[in-house]
Parts: structure tokens; C-alpha cells; sequence
């Protein structure tokens, strides 16, 4: 431990400084804050009163949720100063009420996309939010969004949270400070060791930088952050179908390289109505460093991350697009790339908060990737219920950075894939978003485009 | 040890051993207990493929495994049997 760290103070992980990093990129632009959402849509019974006092015990016995995120000094590693939480906010809960008719389950309220668009005070301590919509004047619909500090919860530590709540609102005594400050991502012992792997890292990067990536977006960053998104939701017969699909493609517990194949294709699909040339694609994907099967490690992003280069001859044919993306992805794994990349963002840990997303755009040309990607499998499975309102969907919609302006998030409710497309106003017309869709479902799906049969029939 | 030489107890110990040293499994883990229950992910299942390949210098390819055989050390002792078998 920092000599000049308290007690009481929480390290910020290395993956979480990065998120820091584009905090403090997009707090310049236009004030937004880089944040992360997860909604859920729920049956009658929410009952908003209860969740308010659960939140307000939660919020008390848990310090993290509302400790300050600084860095001592100005010069030490940043960390949660659990110690400075004082008089700071509690979690805002914010009830919206409609009628009933205003329910539909193919969209979104408006507010939670305009969400992620707003400001949360790191600093002081402002980390967490939630908005509540209640439909029909005995709420028998509820939509709930929590917004997030993205660097407070990644994907998977979010549905432990809710896990969290909803065991503290069915057991019978108080509620228990939900942090688990014993649990961190694994660090390489060993100075040598983290400079060995985070010399990987670098030459990783070096190999990157030397063939830029080109998003939708393209590399403009000089501008407000101003997302949106849209979630599409199959039915059980074709999530069923997907699921069959990507087993054989990719493998019964490895799918991710079937849905990533797919997104790209998906952006490769407007690329081409754009008759433009990106060359490759650039896409990194988080992978998940929780202690396996223990269901700990509710809070800071416990993720490391795989880079996936695909030049665009292997785009063309999908089959052939999974094998290659199964093929980095095993030899990555391999060389411990996961590490690496780990002992990188480590070191980094120390730089000025903005270093790190300037040095990555100054090193790929302005921008980051091609688009942001993550399938993040069940969302909270075997959860039928959230404080006694059945859940009938649930999602996550993370901030994407305005360049590469688009993220595809996809997951797995009840049998059922959602589809989270969010992206920067700009970045992609209405008319590509519904090709970009078009081309996700064919090829999900197995069907054959329009466009795929042009093309093989010359 | 050449890939012929494997017998499947042998497999079977091999898978164990790898599990053990991937996933925190308790003392009470044998080669009937369910992987997927003990933690086994993305991530893991395909540490594991290194690990047995790194013994047998066989890969078992991702698209091989089922909900069936990744049932337990056992089950995906078999696979690696047959796909030895195969080589």
C-alpha cells in the first residue's frame, strides 16, 4: 500500500483509471460524464417507497457508493476516500409517472438514453443514480434505470449489486456493507514481472498504433457527447436459434467470437453503403477477472481486455470471420495478453487522468477502435424477481465514447437476446442503423442477405 | 509422453489437476462435480484447453464442447480421450 494512502481509502483498479480517463475526456467537451446504465422493466409491485429506504440503508452501510474519487495529494494513485463520504449525496432516485398506454416494450423512455448524457461529480462523491418510471395508476409497469460512475460497476458487478439489494430487501436483518475490499484483480506480483508483461503490452500497442482503426464516428473528439440508444429484443425461437448457431461456431461456453463476428459485419455492412474503406477493425473486448465462481468483487471494474485486428479479407465470409476471431482470442490467451494489458493499465495507474485516453488517440490517430463490443451471456440469471416485481426484461446500455460513437452490448434475459445498440448523434444515420441491423440478424440468424447473395453471385 | 501413451484415468487426473489449479474448488472436488457450477467460464475453459494441451499437445477445438461433455472433469477427460484417439 501507497505510504501516503489512509486506511480507509479504496484504490481505484487499473481498468478503472481508464474509465476515469474518458470521464475527464468528455467532462471537457460538454461537462457529460462517462457513465454506465442497466435497465430493468418490471411486472406490478415495484413498490418505489421501499426501494428508496432500501437504497438510503444500502447507501449508509455502504461507503463506496458515495466516497469521493480523488487523488491525495494530487499526485498519488486515485482512490474512493471512504473516509471523506461526510455529508456526501446519497444515490438521487428520480419517479417519473405515465399512463399506462405509454408502456411498450419495444421502447425505451426517452429519459434513460438523455441519461447518459448528463454529469455525475466524481469527486464529490456523486457515483450513482436511479430513474423510475411507474406506468398506469396502480404501477403495474415499472421501468428502472441505474446510472452509474462507469468506473464504480462493470457489467457483471452491476447484476451483483441488484443481486445485493434484492437479498437485502427478502432478509431479515440489516443490511450489510456490500463492498468486498479484499478482493482485487489480480496484479503480478513482482516489479520485473509487471514491467516484462507491461513491455507486452506496449509492443501490443506499438503492433496497433502502426494501422490506425476508423469507426463510424471517425476521429473527431472535439465534440459534446451526445448519445442515444435503441434495444432490440428477439423472441426465445430466435435467440434459441442464435444460441444453437454460436455453439457451433464458436463453442458451447466461448459464443463471444460469434456475436463479435457479427457486429463487426454489422459495421462493415455501413462501411460498404458508405463506400468507404476501413481496412481493418479494431475492437477490444473486456474480459471479466472475477474470482470464479464466488460471486464476489461487487464494485470497481474487475476487467482486463483482448484487442481483436481483423483486416477486412476475413470479413467477407462468416464462418471464416469466427474462426479467426477464436483464433486470437486462443492466442492471446496464450501469451498472456490478459496480463499484459493488466500490468500496462497498472503502470498508468499513477498518469494524470487524462494521459491515458490522449496517449491511446495520439497513438491510433485520433481514435480508439472501431466500435465498442461486449457480450456480457445471462443477465441475471436464475432472478425472476426485483424486490417482488417479476422482471420481464433487463439490460445494459454503457456510455460509448463520441469517437468510435457506436457500441453494440448484447445479453441474454429469459431466453431472450437483447440487442443494445448506443451510439453518438452523428455518427450513424437512421437509415444505416436499420442496414447495421439488418446485417446483425442475417447473420445471427443464418440468413442470407440481400446484399451477401449480390455479392456471391458476383 | 507421447499423445498415444494417455489412458483416460490418466486424462481424467490431468483435467483435475488443471481445474484445481484454475478455479478456487474445494477439497471436495472430484472428477464427478460439475464444472460450470465450480466457476468454469469463457475465460477459464479455454486456460484449461491450454493447460491440456500444454500436457497431451493435443487442442480440443472450442466448437467441440457441449453442455454434456463439459459436465465434469470426467465427461471432458472423454472428449479429450476421444480426440486424442482421433489424432
Amino acid at each position: 500500500m501507497n505510504s501516503w494512502r489512509r486506511r480507509d481509502d479504496v484504490a481505484l483498479t487499473a481498468a478503472d483509471c481508464l474509465l476515469r480517463s474518458f470521464d475527464a475526456e468528455v467532462r471537457r467537451f460538454n461537462g457529460a460524464s462517462h457513465l454506465s446504465q442497466l435497465v430493468l422493466r418490471l411486472g406490478a409491485g415495484f413498490d418505489v417507497d421501499r426501494f428508496r429506504a432500501l437504497i438510503t440503508a444500502v447507501a449508509c452501510s455502504t461507503p463506496i457508493l458515495r466516497a469521493p474519487v480523488r487523488r491525495r495529494y494530487r499526485v498519488c494513485r486515485p482512490t474512493y476516500r471512504l473516509g471523506s463520504v461526510g455529508d456526501a449525496l446519497f444515490p438521487a432516485i428520480t419517479v417519473h409517472d405515465a399512463p399506462l398506454a405509454e408502456h411498450d416494450d419495444a421502447l425505451v423512455p426517452e429519459i434513460f438514453s438523455a441519461r447518459l448524457n448528463t454529469r455525475l461529480e466524481m469527486a464529490r462523491g456523486e457515483l450513482l443514480r436511479f430513474d423510475i418510471v411507474r406506468y398506469g395508476t396502480a404501477a403495474e409497469r415499472t421501468d428502472l434505470a441505474m446510472t452509474w460512475a462507469h468506473l464504480l460497476l462493470d457489467g457483471s458487478g452491476s447484476e451483483l449489486f441488484l443481486r445485493r439489494i434484492d437479498d437485502c430487501f427478502h432478509g431479515p436483518g440489516p443490511v450489510a456493507d456490500l463492498r468486498d475490499h479484499d478482493v482485487d484483480p489480480p496484479v503480478l506480483s513482482g516489479l520485473l514481472a509487471r514491467l516484462k508483461k507491461a513491455r507486452q503490452w506496449r509492443d501490443l500497442m506499438a503492433r496497433i498504433n502502426a494501422a490506425p482503426p476508423h469507426s463510424l464516428f471517425g476521429p473527431r473528439r472535439r465534440v459534446a457527447q451526445a448519445l442515444n440508444y435503441d434495444v432490440l429484443t428477439l423472441s426465445r425461437k430466435e435467440t434459441a436459434t442464435i444460441a444453437q448457431r454460436a455453439a457451433q461456431f464458436a463453442g458451447y461456453l466461448t459464443p463471444m467470437p460469434y456475436y463479435l463476428a457479427a457486429a463487426i459485419r454489422a459495421h462493415d455492412a455501413v462501411f460498404r453503403a458508405r463506400t468507404t474503406d476501413p481496412g481493418h477493425y479494431l475492437v477490444p473486448v473486456p474480459v471479466n477477472l472475477r474470482p470464479k465462481g464466488t460471486g464476489r468483487a461487487v464494485f470497481r471494474t474487475n476487467i482486463s481486455l483482448l484487442w481483436f485486428h481483423v483486416a477486412r479479407e476475413h470479413v467477407d465470409d462468416f464462418a471464416e470471420l469466427v474462426a479467426e476471431i477464436m483464433r486470437q482470442r486462443r492466442d492471446s490467451v496464450r501469451e498472456g495478453l490478459i496480463e499484459s494489458a493488466l500490468a500496462g493499465m497498472d503502470l498508468l495507474r499513477v498518469a494524470p487522468a487524462r494521459l491515458h485516453s490522449w496517449r491511446a488517440r495520439r497513438g491510433l490517430g485520433g481514435e480508439l477502435a472501431s466500435f465498442f463490443f461486449a457480450f456480457t451471456n445471462e443477465f441475471l440469471p436464475g432472478m425472476d424477481t426485483f424486490l417482488g416485481a417479476p422482471i420481464m426484461n433487463g439490460f445494459h446500455a454503457p456510455s460509448v465514447m463520441p469517437s468510435p460513437g457506436s457500441s453494440l452490448i448484447m445479453s441474454i434475459r429469459d431466453g431472450r437476446l437483447n440487442i443494445t445498440h448506443i451510439y453518438q448523434r452523428g455518427a450513424i444515420a437512421d437509415d444505416e442503423r436499420l442496414r447495421m441491423r439488418e446485417q446483425l440478424l442475417d447473420d445471427l440468424l443464418g440468413r442470407a442477405s440481400v446484399s451477401e447473395v449480390l455479392r456471391s453471385s458476383g | 509422453m507421447t499423445r498415444k501413451d494417455w489412458s483416460q484415468s490418466e486424462l481424467v487426473e490431468c483435467v483435475l489437476d488443471s481445474v484445481r489449479q484454475l478455479l478456487a474448488v474445494g477439497a471436495d472436488f472430484n472428477p464427478q462435480s460439475d464444472l460450470i457450477s465450480a466457476g468454469l467460464d469463457s475465460l477459464a475453459v479455454t486456460q484449461l484447453l491450454l493447460a491440456i494441451e500444454d500436457r497431451t499437445g493435443i487442442w480440443v477445438d472450442e466448437s467441440r464442447l457441449t453442455p454434456d461433455n463439459l459436465r465434469s472433469a470426467e465427461t471432458l477427460a472423454t472428449c479429450v480421450y476421444e480426440q486424442l484417439a482421433q489424432a
